[in-house]
């Protein structure tokens, strides 16, 4: 009876808890009982005592004690008497010292105990085995349990979700105390899901959950970049790699035709991007894939949602740390051009098949030139140049720095993380670079009880410097014949004025600024335990601005210096053009959350209200014909060159959304969910969605048939339904918008310009939402205590009432209007699989991730071409379309007996298939009947990993990251001759040799790959077609770490807390098909993709 | 004090939702066709937006046989064009988006009838039929039958609609156009923004029914546009062109250009897409890359009015002498100031005389010295002169739609066609002769006039007259196609000089400087290389390609042919 209400008094002690580890015990007592003083003790500490009646607590003592802590208080109250005492939680057991072990002296192999958590806190429902036998039993309420008959030799295993198991040989103890600590498991993990968070271990839906050191890991200044290959069923793709660029995100794939970016949420709030906010700022990253995930957020979740959590402190933390990394982007390789011989060859050999000049194989360039170039260079480079366009540009590197100073305190009631940083990268080119500043500071505060408040606030700035002219497709296409520099060293006039190095030197500079601050405040009220209202407001402002002086680069003359001879091309002028945006986004909440927890039921229900309101503005101005090129000011401009323009636009949203938890012994797991949106882009009568999801989860591994397998440490079933809306359309398509020009007319002979108006585009009225139905079915496995953990999953999405720009007739004389055609399918699956342990001071983690998915068009009521893509009803998402081809054209005879695309194709060129005509039949003739679809141009099976190690002070990762199967095409500008507005440009280096030419032997003509050179065969050659399709796989390592800490005995004796020093390389090995000079993510001409080597340290005070 | 806070925390919740925001927007910065079209000044605004530059598109110069540069093609000269050519996709499209915004105003202009003077109210409706006779007949001179519309049909209507004959449209052509005519004013006050006129009307109805075939309407309709004495030639034919030259007494219907306003030529690069330095000889700064052709050259008459190579007056050696005016007004005579500078393509001319500076330069005019001086030797001049190296080479000449010249040669060519041949047929071709040489056609021992009345030969002479008066102004191609010359015209190569090592040899000591020989000039007025070319004295530039077949017509846009099965393609392959 009295150990009953020890223990409800121990119970009840456990609420209210507070912190006593620090609370100092003064006892002055005098022969009383011993009954008083434990009643004293536990008065001042947090701790109360259990024991039976063997304990004689009548017994008087003696003691004196001044702020004596309580094991030396314990030590010296017990040491005189026949008790001993064992702190278990919260609690101390008394116990006599004299007693032997019950086993021992009863005989009947008792032993009972009581489990706690590592708070000390009762653990009711933990397994406690018997191992090697299936018996075994689990903690009641009070977290005790007792067997009534078991042998010495045995060993109890105590299992609880979450925990790390134990394992206590029996031995000759009757009593068996378990503490169980929460293992470091990504199953204890919490995860931010919609409006809340939740352990992963009660997740029902699809969230794949980043840590955010292994986003600063990656050492890339956008979040974005790194989360390629993270997590299974993200695809993140690059085009390019130039500085400040972030990538394109896509969650399990696409499901829509029109925007397919996902919702990105910082701290509960709405942001324009993951650009907001710096990777070093990032507590957590969740992924919500699948529609039972998502569609809290409904309105516009159709393409996933990414929560972004950033750093708050943690209570009785207080540091300063600062983090700094030098490093360098090398461009991974660059594409090779033809020499300035074998160019003018080329071009000669272009203008004898297209011009058939006869016997003259010198049409365009000289024999003697030719053969003698190197001699006629020395002589006079002017007049015959042999300019390297990409190695008078381009850098060997660009260096990159960044620092990162954060401070991290609280006080009883406000935690503060502040937290400023600044990256800057240079691009591999001059004039080009990329400025960033943050500014990141989240204070949580305890008013009382019931009061809490979060005021968060963000700034970022940052800044873009670009040439006015970009060099990038001109330095690789502009052939070495033409001078960029004369020997006097003036700038030469290159082709025609077309010097891109003088336009990119000389031409001016093109800068932008963006500067984004925002706030959150909210205030929670727990008026009673479990309920919580929370009120947010989150205001945010950008002002971005732009400055582009593009000026005019006069070239003089070779051999004078002072003729003027003109300005080189988009440089004739000196004119100013800057713009300025003003925009303001508000989002505001109110959130009810009430959570509870009767026997093993446990209910969370949350109801919330929020509203979004934004507003842009834009403001244009510029002057053109400046006369000084030193003062790129509006005001020293002309004014008779002046223009501006200016525009608004605003939408709202408006949603109500609510969501129940439910969870029946942690075994069974239940989650709805249904959010109505509002928007503003529609008309009023089509403007409300309603998105409804459940979820449900199934825990195996609590079911007595698991409970006691060794193997399996975890095992959870999950599936969900749901819908998600989408209404990114741009504003208000329902109304037949006008768009307002001007026209000019003579007044006399004078010309004055009016005012026009038009509409545009077909309006549709009652387009409407868009919705995605999902399915997802999940599975959690963890084995071997948690070492392998496996996450496979399921999903198939469809969408419809798609909101689609289709293909109306042209003769319609309307831009395509968006509507609520089509249907689209996507079934997909991810899965990923890790491992984890130690040998002795070795750990070590493999992680891998593979997804996959397939987006089939439904019926979409019509076609989107999209050039060499198309969508139509059967085909995949953005489907390869053009021409099957049937190998070059090796004989005249060959073309004379085909079906063609016209009377100009000659040996040489692409032989096409002639697949239909007008009536459906082979109709003799090339032409648009004879397109098919010719494969899905999205990436398949995407993997990704990472692979880590650490011995003692040394740390070591490695993330990997690539594509199964992909059908990529050669782009123009990997293959095409000549490629530059009026085909002038050079021409890879790689089809020379490879090519179908009158110069080569039948047979080597046989094995060409490339179709002759011409400029006439290009509209035949150079058309979509399955020619120029190559399989695009590719395997990347992204990022590859070493770390080292330093010792803790050096760093103490400078009062520091940890020194940690790393070097990483980022992307630094690619395999792939890809040609020489060309990369997976970059096949056009784009900023390169770049190799970095970054040194960083970080020193935490 | 709990209570304090309690109502606190309310009022913040309060406040949070009461920050309801209002649903019910509207684009702030952009109009609404919902309420559209309600007045005159809405009215207007729709007409505005039809007289811009993209919805009067010509045809290029380098389609025809006017034109060279260096050894490139395009997808008319290499017979390449396709149905999914941009040109013919951007085509069709703008000429259709003019006519659905004629049609949605007129299906509109009830709402605003109320507020609008009767007078005001035809003359718009005018316009706008004006405007939609003018892109049908582009349409169906180029495409052949078109779907034809007059409403705003509904979408699931319009993706099932299919061609209707061209025989059809050229009749509603016929009655836009003469709908328009009747309310169109003649002409507009000096202070008044000059729109669409009568004359423009008759003009433009005109052409589409000489292109159709049509001569008798083609006869009249240019009549009533003479006869309508609002319209004079020019007297100065040079300066007709000239950037100063704005609107002048010839113009019928132009599109102004403004560098003002930003709309005008560029010399290449953003924002301006057409070309103006390519146009421009090197010495100044530009390019040269676009040049008449030796067949425009060859086909101008002498002084005696008589082809190259019938006249004892034409000198290959000096190829400038005893010339049509026109002659040198269009193209750059050698060793005259052209752009500043002394302009000699001659392969040993290494300086020039650069007049602004008083010096010799070196002549990057010349192939002796610069690799991309014009392969022909010779530059286009029309229109062209210093005025153009200002403001970095932008220039905003008139796009002249339609002139008088044109309309006189439109009648004359009809009646002609009409074996009506009289003495106002005589009278119209010797008005736009006379001209040339700066005098009027009754001072008939002034400049050879044309004083056959042979079928044949005035059908040669007007051809010829039409090319050499109208060159570079865009006509020469559709002349091309409806004459069906271009199957011959546009299978002639090119030709231009020797590189300069062989032209040295060939041609320079052998005193064969400029023409190696006299051309013969075949009965359709086109000139022939054939034998200088045999002989290895001139250089084979590029060869044109044209599909009889097909290509009299251009093909329906691939993507209208794909997405609506009723849609049929032109003959020949495309």
């Amino acid at each position: 009876m009295r150990k009953k209400l020890v223990f409800i008094i121990a119970f009840l002690s456990i609420i209210g808890t507070i912190n006593a580890q620090t609370s100092k015990i003064n006892l002055a007592i005098k022969n009383a009982p011993l009954s008083s003083c434990l009643s004293a003790i536990e008065r001042q500490s947090d701790y109360t005592f259990m024991y039976d009646n063997t304990i004689d607590v009548n017994q008087n003592i003696t003691i004196s004690v001044k702020n004596g802590s309580l094991p030396s208080v314990l030590t010296s109250l017990f040491g005189k008497t026949s008790i001993r005492y064992e702190i278990v939680g919260k609690h101390i057991v008394l116990k006599p010292k004299s007693l032997p072990s019950e086993s021992q002296s009863r005989g009947d192999n008792r032993i009972s105990g009581v489990v706690t958590d590592d708070q000390g806190q009762p653990l009711p429902g933990v397994s406690v085995l018997i191992m090697g036998s299936t018996s075994g039993t689990t903690t009641d309420m009070n977290g005790s349990y007792s067997f009534s008959k078991i042998s010495p030799n045995e060993t109890l295993v105590f299992k609880f979700l979450g925990m790390g198991s134990q394992e206590v040989k029996v031995g000759n103890q009757s009593q068996i105390n378990v503490r169980m600590a929460e293992t470091v498991n990504e199953l204890n993990e919490v995860v931010a899901i919609g409006y809340g968070t939740v352990k992963k271990v009660d997740l029902t839906g699809s969230v794949g959950a980043i840590q955010g050191d292994m986003i600063a890991n990656r050492k890339t200044t956008q979040v974005s970049q790194a989360l390629q290959g993270a997590v299974a069923g993200v695809m993140v793709t690059r085009s390019g790699n130039a500085p400040g660029s972030g990538a394109t995100i896509r969650v399990r794939g696409v499901t829509t035709i029109g925007e397919n970016n996902p919702l990105v949420i910082i701290d509960g709030v709405p942001a324009a991007g993951l650009s907001d906010v710096n990777p070093n700022d990032v507590e957590n990253i969740s992924v919500l894939k699948d529609a039972a995930s998502a569609s809290i957020y409904g309105s516009r979740a159709a393409a996933g949602v990414i929560l972004v959590t950033t750093k708050h402190a943690k209570s009785g933390e207080l540091s300063i740390n600062y983090n700094m990394e030098y490093g360098m982007e090398k461009p991974i390789q660059t594409p090779a051009t033809a020499s300035a011989v074998r160019f003018m060859q080329f071009a000669n050999e272009a203008s004898w098949n297209d011009s058939g000049n006869n016997s003259n194989e010198y049409p365009l360039y000289a024999k003697d030139v030719v053969d003698n170039y190197a001699t006629l260079n020395a002589e006079d480079p002017d007049k015959y140049p042999d300019t390297d366009w990409i190695g008078l540009i381009m850098k060997d590197y660009a260096p990159r720095e960044s620092h990162q100073l954060s401070i991290s305190g609280s006080t009883k009631n406000v935690r503060t993380n502040a937290s400023i940083g600044y990256d800057k990268t240079d691009g591999l080119f001059d004039n080009k670079s990329y400025e960033r500043y943050s500014v990141r500071l989240n204070n949580d505060i305890t008013i009382n009880k019931m009061l809490s408040a979060t005021i968060n606030f963000n700034g970022i700035n940052t800044y873009n410097n670009n040439p006015a002219t970009d060099p990038i497709y001109q330095m690789l296409t502009s052939p070495p014949i033409y001078a960029a520099i004369w020997a006097n060293g003036g700038l030469a006039e290159g082709k025609s004025g077309d010097n891109i190095y003088g336009k990119f030197v000389a031409g001016g500079f093109n800068k932008s600024w963006v500067t984004r601050v925002g706030g959150k405040a909210s205030i929670d009220f727990t008026p009673f335990s479990g309920f919580k209202l929370s009120a947010v407001i989150a205001p945010s402002l950008e002002f971005d601005k732009s400055k582009l002086f593009n000026k005019a680069v006069p070239y003089y003359a070779s051999e004078d210096a002072t003729r003027l001879m003109g300005y080189l091309s988009g440089h004739f002028t000196t004119a100013l053009s800057e713009t300025r945006n003003d925009n303001y986004n508000v989002t505001s909440q109110l959130i009810a959350n009430y959570a509870k927890t009767f026997g093993k039921h446990s209910l969370n229900a949350m109801a919330g209200y929020e509203n979004y309101h934004a507003f842009y503005e834009y403001l244009g101005a510029s002057r053109d014909e400046y006369l000084l090129t030193a003062y790129p000011y509006l005001d020293m401009g002309p004014l008779t060159l002046r223009d501006n323009s200016g525009s608004a636009t605003e939408n709202a949203y408006r949603s109500y959304f609510g969501r129940i938890m439910y969870n029946y012994d942690n075994k069974y797991l239940l989650q709805a969910n249904i959010r109505r949106d509002g928007s503003s882009r529609f008309y009023k009568d089509c403007r409300w969605g309603t998105f409804p999801s459940f979820s449900a989860g199934w825990v195996l591994s609590e079911e007595p048939f698991l409970k006691d397998n060794a193997a399996i440490s975890y095992l959870k079933l999950r599936a969900s339904w749901g819908t998600l809306g989408n209404e990114r359309i741009g504003n208000y398509p329902y109304q037949a918008n006008l768009s307002f020009l001007n026209a000019l007319f003579y007044q006399g002979t004078t010309v004055v310009s009016e005012q026009s108006a038009a509409q545009i585009q077909y309006a549709i009225q009652n387009i409407s939402w868009e919705t995605t139905e999902s399915y997802n079915l999940g599975v959690d496995a963890n084995f071997l205590n948690n070492k392998l953990r496996f996450t496979g999953e399921y999903y198939k999405k469809s969408t419809r009432d798609m909101l689609l720009t289709l293909q109306i007739p042209e003769y319609m004389g309307f831009d395509n209007p968006s509507q609520n055609a089509g249907k689209m399918r996507t079934n997909g699956w991810e899965t990923s699989l890790t491992w984890n342990d130690k040998i002795n001071d070795l750990g070590y983690s493999i992680s891998v991730n593979l997804s996959d998915f397939k987006s089939v068009m439904g019926d979409l009521k019509g076609t989107q071409f999209l050039g060499d893509q198309i969508k139509t009803e059967g085909s995949e998402y953005n489907e390869w379309y053009g021409y099957q081809s049937d190998g070059i054209y090796q004989t005249q005879e060959d073309v004379a007996n085909s079906p063609k695309t016209s009377t100009s194709v000659k040996p040489g060129d692409i032989k096409y298939k002639d697949i239909s005509g007008p009536d459906g039949v082979p109709d003799g003739t090339i032409s648009a009947y004879d397109k098919t679809l010719l494969g899905g141009s999205l990436p398949r099976y995407m993997y990704g990993g990472t692979i880590g190690l650490d011995y003692k002070a040394f740390d070591f990762s490695l993330a990997f990251q690539g594509v199964g199967k992909q059908n990529s095409i050669y782009t123009a500008e990997m293959v095409e001759p000549f490629l530059n507005t009026g085909q002038w440009g050079n021409v890879p280096a790689l089809i020379d040799g490879k090519y179908w030419s009158k110069y080569n032997t039948d047979e080597q003509n046989l094995k060409a790959k490339y179709p002759r050179i011409s400029k006439t065969g290009n509209t035949n050659n150079y058309v979509m077609s399955d020619f120029w399709m190559f399989d695009g796989s590719y395997l990347r390592l992204k990022n590859m770490t070493f770390g080292y800490s330093l010792p803790k005995s050096v760093v103490s004796k400078l009062n520091i807390q940890g020194i940690r020093l790393s070097f990483s390389m980022n992307d630094f090995l690619t395999i792939s098909k890809y040609p020489k000079g060309w990369d997976p993510e970059n096949t056009g001409a784009n900023y390169p993709i770049t190799t970095s080597y970054v040194f960083g340290a970080s020193i935490k005070f | 004090m709990v209570m304090k806070r309690i109502v606190y925390i309310l009022s913040v919740c309060a406040i949070s939702l009461s920050s309801c925001s209002e649903l019910d927007l509207n684009p702030l910065s952009t109009g609404s066709n919902a309420n559209w079209y309600e007045d005159e000044s809405e009215v207007v605004m729709s007409l505005n937006d039809l007289y811009r530059e993209a919805f009067w598109p010509k045809d290029s110069e380098s389609y025809s046989d006017n034109f060279q540069s260096r050894s490139n093609t395009n997808e008319i000269t290499n017979g390449t064009i396709n149905s999914e050519s941009s040109m013919v996709e951007t085509r069709w499209k703008n000429a259709y988006k003019a006519i659905g915004r004629v049609n949605s105003l007129l299906a509109n202009i009830d709402k605003a009838a109320k507020s609008i003077p009767e007078a005001s109210l035809s003359k718009y409706i005018a316009e706008a039929k004006f405007i939609r006779a003018s892109q049908y007949a582009d349409l169906i001179s180029h495409f052949g039958d078109v779907v034809y519309t007059e409403g705003v049909p509904d979408l699931a209507i319009a993706s099932a609609l299919s061609r209707t004959p061209k025989a059809t449209v050229l009749k509603h052509i016929y009655a836009d156009y003469d709908s328009a005519a009747m309310f169109l004013p003649t002409s507009y006050g000096s202070t008044e923004t000059q729109r669409a006129t009568k004359g423009a009307a008759y003009a433009m109805k005109a052409r589409i029914a000489l292109y159709m075939g049509d001569y008798a309407v083609a006869r009249d309709a240019a009549q009533n546009c003479m006869d309508l004495k609002v319209y004079q030639l020019y007297p100065d034919f040079a300066k007709l062109f000239a950037l100063t030259t704005k609107n002048s007494v010839e113009s019928i219907f132009v599109i102004p250009r403004s560098v003002e306003f930003g709309s005008c030529l560029g010399k290449g690069g953003s924002p301006y897409l057409d070309n103006a330095g390519d146009w421009m000889t090197r010495n100044p700064g530009c390019y040269a890359g676009n040049n008449p052709s030796w067949e425009l050259f060859c086909s101008f008459l002498c002084t005696d009015g008589l082809p190259i190579d019938e006249s004892p007056l034409f000198n290959p050696r000096e190829p400038f002498k005893n010339r049509d005016p026109r002659c040198t007004a269009t193209i750059v005579e050698f060793q005259t100031r052209h752009l500043g500078y002394m302009y000699q393509p001659h392969p040993d001319s290494l300086k020039c005389y650069n007049f602004n500076t008083g010096k010799y330069v070196t002549n990057n005019d010349s192939r002796g010295v610069n690799q991309y001086a014009s392969y022909d030797g010779i530059m286009f001049k029309k229109g062209i002169d210093d005025s153009w190296l200002t403001s970095g080479n932008k220039v905003d000449p008139d796009k002249i739609i339609v002139r008088y010249a044109d309309v006189l040669l439109m009648y004359a060519e009809a009646k002609i066609e009409l074996k009506e041949i009289d003495q106002t047929v005589l009278d119209a071709i010797n008005k736009v002769r006379a001209r040339a040489y700066g005098v009027t056609y009754t001072q008939t021992s002034a400049y050879p006039s044309v004083t056959t009345t042979d079928q044949t030969a005035l059908r040669k002479i007007l051809r010829t007259e039409r090319r050499v008066e109208l060159a570079n102004e865009g006509l020469r191609y559709m002349d091309l196609i409806r004459w069906r010359l271009a199957e011959k015209a546009l299978t002639k190569p090119s030709y231009g000089m020797l590189d300069p090592a062989d032209l040295r040899t060939k041609i320079i000591k052998t005193g064969l400087w400029f023409f190696p020989e006299v051309p013969s000039i075949d009965e359709d007025g086109l000139p022939d290389f054939t034998s200088m070319y045999n002989k290895g004295l001139i250089k084979l530039l590029a060869i044109r390609s044209f599909d009889a077949n097909k290509e009299y017509l251009w093909p329906i846009p691939s993507k209208d042919i794909l997405i609506n099965p009723n849609m049929t393609q032109n003959p020949g392959g495309y």
